[in-house]
């Protein structure tokens, strides 16, 4: 971690400058830059969007006449399936990270991000994730079931293989690297921006960056859920999928769009901050109604969660939540069209000047209008009713997806390029590659529109001749490889840049923002001096003055006083990834190999955690918000745990009374009992309060006893909970038994782990204060593992009111 | 592909292109109404699209126009009028969009409640619809017939369409009759819909459900009073006593394991796979997949998995002869 605060008091020379031994390849495994990582996380995510791209053109050529037999049928939903989670997970979602991690600390004038090596883990898990999810074709059994997984398809009984495990696996996995990136990225966003870069001057590709980050943290949570029962229930034999003991189908699809739709924002929202940045470099004017351009992006991540259920209108939900739906979903159409015509605005009476990038930025506002109208068509339940499951929604999301989200992510090579590698992409190239790209796209997908009015269903591996729908299949499919070529192409033009593009200059493009004040590319430190921030558009205002063309005086040059820190490489963050994937591969093939890479993954957690213990470089993380970084990240994670939390034990309450047969709640659950150790585990919160306080006065005697305490207590909470499972699986309650009993044990089984970890976490640090290793300067420390055991307490008085007091 | 095909192709590809599309009448046409429900769809559907249409092309000609009149002129380095917003332009086109959202939402919300009533007339006509891996299943409860992949209703009639299934999820799609509806384990969903003219509609699995998704179609047979009056009771009546080779193929079918999964009243008694008892009498089988001919049902009966992905019937080794046998018996089941 890294303090770029003046207030930072310590000196520490750049790492990777006093470690010449490490080889160019250690040097990456172990880097902790965000630029590196950026690079990184760009390279290997066009690398699956090649991947996903091919099954696109085999999906398209088996499409390409009627009754053709290039794959099978198994083949062909594994190709659709594999499509369609590569390119949300491992292509879109990890470009766009690309993008934040080198973009987003040069913009706000930071150094690096709040946490260097947490976010090299969540890269190292995102790669460990992609490889296991395509480690599946290589045993033969991709995922099948759709990128959506519709349960019961996906339970044992109708998906027997490891097909479904990978799928269900490499999601979660993909998830915890998600939302570890994403807390990193709000506590850097809000907490490391340079003095004057006040949160409505930020760049909008910053604010959009930080609606997503939002919208990560707290739509995972959901799906996540979703998995943890599909897991159990392929695993443990659960019955949350399972009809015949009770279960509710929709269940898994409300989880998943609570989920999925705001992942549509996910994947877009970053795409119109890329275009919000590029359309008033290249008009020469600054972005219309930037304030309004602010709000409508946090509206459409607002409204973007309550409007799931539109992805439902088939399923039978009842008309008053159909229209509600329609309604909610409608409204955010008004957000996205002022995001239009602004765009329209910004380029109304500018000096437009036709680069790639340009191009780029230029042709996502048409396409993206396309996306945007078509989806208000079947924001109309009745329209949704013939346009679903079509191929018109197929036309549709890949309007919204391609002509949003990639060509929003082709604007930023094309206008970033030149930042991050200190060459000019050949623009006369660059033109050839987007109308490839431009056209190929545009007769591959309209054609689409009129399959889906024509009544061609999504997801079918074949068609008869009598269908009508030979002649467009035909133009999408011949329309899908000329983008095919347009997409490879890209990396002609880039290979050609890396060996003899022209040298870039800081600012090749005449940018308005921050990261062109620095080299191109950027210096390790990325400034040599915090730079000093005007206003919106600080760089700008700085060369060409504000509106008037006044230009801002001067500010004085700020060195560090005291050097400037940057963190040091680490291989921790590796460590702990590659445990994570050997667990996973574990639960496909042996127990063993689970326990191998769990014992990994806690080994690296606990180096990671005490690598830089008392290191006085990061003893002092606060920031503009004035709270510690450390506290600003454990509050977003909390967040999601609410959550995480929220769903469980929604879950429980929708189940409740569904069971088929007993035992039945009040049968068996012993409130006398679970009131003694809610009590205890009230208790551990005030020992806790007592254990910081010590703390924070270097009381060591006191700050022992207390954190022993608190630790006791949540061990006695845990002795209670073993004793209570031990007596309901005697008296005939299981996870198998019933319905309750697989919501019960989850969603407390789910609870107890938590306390097992603050046990853990409260123990580790017990440790250090006996080993003299925990004074007063690390109250931080404490304060962090404070809030995250008072919140596990709090969530124990809802489990304990929502399942043992309400009948 | 020979000459001609190919001159023709080119010819409907160019006249596509430059008409905007070929033709909107397909057998899955969504925009071909032939019901109450489907063209209650279709008028919402038309306002919808005539209104995003016009926004869409409103929108490409300002994009246009300002592509066209503002680009810079090479040489030309001064700075243009630094505009940073107009909160009146703003407020406009906020206000503009939430307008047009209103044709758009008042229609929507009047037809999703006029189709969406849970109220059953009285006279209508019931039909439980059942989605399996990979086929329909048709009950009408009230008539007492069974048949699979091929609904035959009446025109002029209310029809309550039930739709649920045993496994996994489906969604029972028919365009012309109006839009899907999933068939979901253990729930019951309902269409209320009256078939407004007689004529055979295509109908497909909207939702996918394992390997022969694909294969999981469906015709229905719109028929006038008359004629869906004889065929409920062609359906109610035993089918003939076969003779000649049909016989055999009788022997056989009773014989094997055929009798675990499908019912052939008087015969056997299984539920798992499609009533057989008039197969003949439907013009496909397979879930739409093929004309009733003995040529292809004998094809079936010897190697049900070659020819649909994934499907639940195994191959029963039968030989030539006496698949030839048992096709013959299904196809004289009239």
């Amino acid at each position: 971690m890294s303090v770029h605060r003046p207030a930072s008091a310590y000196t520490v020379a750049p790492a990777r400058a006093s470690s010449p031994a490490l080889s160019a390849v250690t040097s990456w495994l172990t880097t902790v830059d965000h630029k590196r990582i950026g690079i990184l996380y760009g390279v290997t995510a066009f690398a699956f969007l090649l991947i996903g791209g091919l099954e696109a053109l085999l999906i398209r050529t088996q499409l390409l006449r009627p009754h053709l037999g290039v794959v099978s049928a198994e083949t062909y939903n594994g190709l659709f399936t594999m499509h369609g989670t590569t390119m949300v997970f491992l292509a879109v979602m990890p470009l766009n990270a690309a993008f934040f991690n080198y973009m987003i600390p040069l913009m706000i004038g930071a150094r690096d991000v709040a946490f260097p090596r947490l976010n090299a883990l969540s890269y190292w898990i995102f790669l460990a994730g992609g490889l296991f999810l395509n480690a599946s074709f290589l045993v033969g059994t991709p995922p099948d079931v759709g990128w959506f997984g519709y349960a019961n398809l996906t339970t044992r009984p109708f998906s027997p293989g490891p097909a479904v495990d990978f799928w269900m696996l490499a999601l979660q996995v993909l998830g915890v690297s998600s939302i570890i990136a994403s807390v990193n990225f709000i506590a850097t966003i809000l907490n490391m921006r340079a003095p004057g870069m006040t949160l409505m001057r930020m760049p909008l590709f910053v604010w959009m960056a930080l609606v997503v980050q939002f919208l990560i943290v707290l739509a995972f949570p959901a799906v996540t859920v979703g998995l943890i029962f599909l897991l159990f229930d392929r695993f443990f034999g659960t019955h949350f999928y399972d009809v015949s003991a009770g279960a509710d189908l929709h269940l898994w699809q409300h989880l998943f769009w609570i989920f999925g739709h705001p992942e549509v924002y996910i994947l877009i929202l970053p795409a119109f901050g890329i275009v919000s940045e590029v359309l008033p470099v290249f008009s020469r004017k600054p972005l219309f109604g930037a304030q309004v351009m602010i709000y409508s992006g946090i509206l459409i991540g607002f409204f973007g969660f309550g409007v799931w259920s539109h992805h439902m209108f088939t399923v039978g939900m009842g008309p008053i939540a159909d229209a509600a739906f329609a309604i909610g979903t409608m409204i955010i159409a008004i957000p996205t069209g002022v995001k239009i015509f602004n765009w329209l605005a910004t380029m109304w009476g500018g000096r437009l000047r036709p680069t790639v990038a340009f191009h780029y930025a230029a042709s996502l506002v048409a396409l993206f209008t396309i996306g945007g109208l078509s989806g208000v068509m079947h924001a109309s339940p009745p329209v949704d009713l013939q346009q679903h499951d079509s191929y018109f929604v197929v036309a549709h999301m890949h309007y919204v997806l391609i002509g949003g989200s990639l060509t929003g992510i082709f604007a930023a090579l094309y206008y970033w390029w030149p930042k991050m590698t200190g060459r000019m992409l050949d623009e006369r190239l660059g033109r050839v590659q987007f109308w490839l790209v431009a056209i190929g796209f545009n007769v591959a997908f309209f054609p689409q529109h009129f399959l889906g009015a024509l009544g061609m269903p999504r997801r079918i591996y074949t068609y008869s001749v009598e269908s009508g729908w030979g002649l467009w299949n035909l133009v999408s499919s011949l329309g899908a490889y000329v983008l095919g070529v347009g997409v490879v192409l890209f990396l002609v033009v880039a290979v050609r840049s890396l060996r003899a593009g022209a040298t870039a200059s800081a600012d090749p493009w005449d940018g308005r923002t921050l990261e062109w004040r620095t080299s191109s590319p950027p210096p390790v430190h990325d400034f040599d001096a915090i730079p000093p921030v005007y206003g919106r558009d600080s760089f700008w205002r700085e060369k060409h003055g504000d509106a008037r063309g006044q230009k801002p005086a001067p500010h004085a040059e700020r060195p560090d006083p005291h050097g400037i820190h940057l963190p040091s490489p680490s291989w921790w963050p590796l460590v702990i990834a590659v445990g994570i994937g050997m667990a996973a591969f574990g639960a496909l093939y042996h127990l063993a190999l689970v326990v191998i890479g769990a014992g990994v993954m806690v080994i690296g957690a606990f180096a990671f955690a005490l690598e830089h213990h008392r290191n006085p470089a990061h003893l002092e993380q606060l920031g503009n918000l004035g709270v510690d970084h450390r506290k600003l990240a454990m509050w977003t994670f909390l967040g999601s745990e609410c959550f995480l939390f929220g769903t469980l034990i929604a879950t429980y309450l929708a189940y409740k009374g569904r069971s088929v047969v007993g035992p039945k709640p009040h049968e068996i659950l012993n409130i006398p009992l679970t009131t003694l150790s809610t009590f205890d585990l009230l208790m551990s919160s005030l020992l806790m309060v007592l254990a910081l306080a010590a703390v924070q006065r270097g009381d060591h005697r006191q700050s022992r006893i207390w954190l022993a305490g608190t630790a006791l207590f949540g061990l006695i909470f845990l002795g209670f909970q073993a004793y209570e499972f031990t007596q309901f699986v005697h008296e005939g309650l299981t996870l198998q038994t019933n319905l309750f009993g697989s919501t019960f044990f989850v969603l407390t089984g789910f609870h107890g782990g938590h306390v097992t970890l603050g046990v853990i976490w409260l123990l580790a640090l017990l440790v250090l204060d006996l080993r003299g290793r925990l004074g007063a300067p690390d109250a931080t420390k404490v304060e962090v593992a404070g809030l995250y055991w008072h919140f596990v307490d709090v969530v124990w008085i809802v489990i304990f009111t929502v399942v043992y007091l309400i009948p | 592909m020979n000459g001609t095909t190919r001159a023709r192709l080119l010819f409907c590809a160019t006249l596509a292109l430059a008409a905007g599309g070929c033709a909107w009448d397909g057998p899955m046409s969504t925009l071909v109404a032939r019901s109450d429900f489907a063209r209650a769809i279709v008028h919402v559907y038309s306002i919808v699209t005539w209104t995003t249409g016009i926004i869409g092309v409103g929108v490409f000609v300002a994009l246009f126009v300002v592509l066209v009149r503002y680009r810079a002129r090479p040489g030309d380095s001064s700075l243009p009028r630094q505009l940073r917003g107009h909160t009146g332009l703003e407020i406009a086109w906020t206000i503009g969009p939430a307008l047009a959202l209103l044709i758009i939402a008042i229609p929507t919300i009047q037809v999703v409640f006029r189709t969406q009533s849970a109220a059953t007339p009285a006279d209508a006509l019931l039909v439980h619809v059942r989605g399996w891996q990979w086929w329909w299943e048709f009950r009408y409860p009230q008539l007492d017939v069974v048949t699979a992949n091929e609904l035959h209703l009446p025109a002029g009639r209310r029809v309550v369409l039930r739709i649920d299934g045993p496994d996994v999820i489906h969604s029972f799609w028919i365009p012309h009759l109006g839009g899907k509806r999933d068939a979901i384990p253990g729930r019951v969903n309902q269409i209320t819909l009256t078939p407004e003219r007689p004529g055979e509609y295509w109908g497909q699995c909207a939702e996918f459900c394992g390997a022969s998704h694909a294969n999981m179609g469906m015709r229905a047979v719109v028929q006038t009073p008359a004629d869906f009056e004889r065929w409920v009771a062609q359906q109610r009546a035993a089918p003939a006593e076969p003779a000649g080779p049909a016989a055999a193929g009788k022997t056989v079918f009773a014989a094997s394991a055929c009798v675990g999964c499908h019912t052939i009243k008087g015969v056997s008694a299984g539920v798992l796979a499609p009533d057989l008892t008039h197969f003949g009498s439907r013009a496909m089988f397979g879930a739409g997949m093929w004309p009733t001919t003995p040529e292809n049902v004998a094809e079936w009966v010897k190697d049900p998995q070659r020819l649909k992905p994934g499907v639940k019937m195994p191959s029963l080794g039968l030989t030539d002869e006496q698949a030839k046998a048992v096709a013959a018996y299904l196809v004289s089941l009239k």
